[in-house]
């Protein structure tokens, strides 16, 4: 959980070298709370790209959340503040905390509140601390966004063990290299759709040869 | 700086965060276990993160030789650290420290 803190002051000093505000470091943390997402918030407000640019690689980026949720239907409280406030802080890190608790047994709604609400306040903080060390020290910050890479490295090790089909990366490493090839403007729309359509075509197969 | 933009991109992000966050819980009442959305949730998500590791490399901006064979050394070191290990915090300081230590210290 403390994880929170050195990787939100990555984002905080990334976030910097854009040149506003520091306060807007923390808010980031507040109301997106997103990790990958805020990171790659940096690089979308640099490309200077449009709301619905921005709109469309979010939701792809964060689109492994659905699945997350899925899998905690029948653990979060039924109703309240405090089902969405668990819902909207239901990070990659939230989520492999709360799913490593034995599958079935579930937990008192406090105790995911308190989980959530810490790992949220350790992020905030991250955020701030960084921004603000930046902007007041303004040190060499080059080669920091390789804390974003490191990140998706680290997930999609994890991911993998949990995966049969193996073959299916290099499905997604060949739509990288075309959908960078071919759309680069579009990269994420177009790659991520390309593994969409490959998984149902696949899925088709699988069900009609029972 | 232009803080409209920011603040509008804030809100756009969060928006689209918390509708991927909240989808199934309003979209089903209670656990679903449909095999194509099993299927979907369990071979999805790997596929999007080797997309998203390609996209992180494109955001290295690397155009010389001796960066991308520092990239790839740094990418070894947190591969071998998190199968090792299983900490993630760890494998992420240690391969975005030394990736640093060569792009500042040893100028590549």
């Amino acid at each position: 959980m403390f994880g929170y803190i050195p990787l939100g002051m990555a984002f905080g000093v990334l976030f910097q070298s854009l040149g506003y505000h520091w306060l807007f470091a923390p808010l980031a943390g507040i109301v997106i709370y997103a990790g990958s997402a805020q990171f790659m918030a940096v690089g979308l407000l640099t490309a200077g790209v449009s709301y619905t640019e921005a709109w469309i690689a979010t939701f792809l980026l964060n689109s492994r959340h659905f699945f997350y949720g899925l899998s905690l239907l029948d653990r979060y409280p039924k109703r309240g503040v405090s089902r969405w406030y668990l819902i909207f802080g239901l990070t990659d890190e939230t989520y492999s905390l709360l799913s490593a608790k034995a599958p079935g047994r579930r937990e008192s709604d406090r105790y995911y509140l308190y989980l959530t609400g810490l790992n949220q306040s350790y992020w905030v903080v991250g955020c701030a601390l960084g921004a603000s060390l930046q902007s007041f020290f303004e040190f060499d910050s080059r080669g920091f966004e390789f804390t974003l890479l490191a990140l998706f490295l680290v997930l999609l090790i994890e991911q993998i063990r949990v995966m049969s089909e193996h073959w299916l990366l290099m499905i997604a490493l060949v739509s990288s290299v075309v959908a960078y090839g071919l759309i680069p403007n579009q990269f994420l729309l177009a790659a991520n759709g390309m593994c969409l359509l490959v998984l149902l075509w696949r899925w088709s197969r699988v069900r009609s040869h029972g | 700086m232009d803080n409209q933009y920011l603040l509008i991109m804030f809100a756009v992000m969060a928006f689209a965060t918390f509708v991927t966050r909240a989808l199934p819980f309003v979209a089903f009442s209670r656990s679903l276990d449909h095999p194509m959305l099993v299927y979907l949730g369990r071979c999805l998500p790997p596929m999007i993160m080797v997309v998203l590791v390609f996209f992180g490399l494109k955001g290295l901006q690397i155009e010389t030789g001796d960066r991308l064979a520092h990239a790839v050394l740094a990418l070894v070191v947190v591969t071998t650290l998190q199968l090792l290990m299983r900490n993630s915090l760890i494998s992420i300081l240690v391969g975005t420290g030394l990736y640093i230590f060569g792009i500042q210290a040893l100028d590549l």
